[in-house]
């Protein structure tokens, strides 16, 4: 009996909570990944005329979804799951910064590389280990 | 600080998960305040203490004073 007590199955409002996030998250990124391949023809086709740059950063709409889902998942979970939330947002901003700073030297240094995507890489992969960490504690 | 949460829990029969429920927070959480990983806020503590019907102070106890060298002495 105390083995089921002790059972680590999530709870009605855990599932409840999960499922609300998952609502909002995930269309977000699908609209994100349709856009982002879109994004190279619409750029393509419009070559030479000014929309080419509203077609580029199209993809920063669902971008602002997803932010949202997750601003509002963070007002939905309690002090301790927030609390490793923004610890794993905080490592990622972190190893964003260095990728950030070593990239940066590397330029410097004549080298040329794609900063912008490996920041954002390294960054939401940071993100993405530091929570997984935490939620297997 | 130490608590009693995982005690009184069983004496009740819950598992982490109806407990976590009752609490409005997550099993991860009752989990992290049973093990001592996570001090609960105050507004949380008191509600832990309503719910077992219980003084805050039999639920959370302090840790033990440390003993140092010149104490000892």
């Amino acid at each position: 009996m105390t083995n089921n007590l002790d059972s680590r199955t999530v709870s009605a409002g855990d599932r409840q909570r999960s499922r609300s996030y998952h609502r909002e998250f995930w269309p977000g990124i699908a609209a994100y990944v349709v856009l982002v391949s879109l994004c190279p023809l619409l750029t393509r086709a419009a070559d030479g005329s000014p929309w080419r740059y509203l077609w580029a950063v199209l993809p920063v709409l669902p971008a602002l979804w997803v932010l949202r889902a997750v601003v509002r998942h963070l007002r939905r979970i309690d002090d301790y799951q927030r609390l490793l939330m923004l610890r794993g947002l905080g490592v990622g901003f972190g190893l964003a910064m260095v990728a950030s700073l070593t990239l940066g030297l590397l330029e410097l240094a004549g080298l040329d590389l794609p900063t912008g995507w490996i920041v954002y890489g390294v960054g939401m992969l940071g993100w993405a280990i530091a929570a997984a960490t935490a939620a297997r504690r | 600080m130490r608590n009693n949460l995982k005690t009184l829990r069983l004496a009740q029969g819950w598992s982490q998960g109806v407990l976590a429920d009752r609490l409005e927070v997550s099993r991860q959480t009752v989990n992290a305040l049973e093990t001592g990983r996570y001090d609960p806020s105050l507004p949380l503590a008191f509600r832990i203490a309503r719910l077992f019907e219980q003084p805050i102070e039999a639920v959370f106890l302090p840790d033990p004073e440390p003993t140092t060298a010149g104490s000892a002495r």
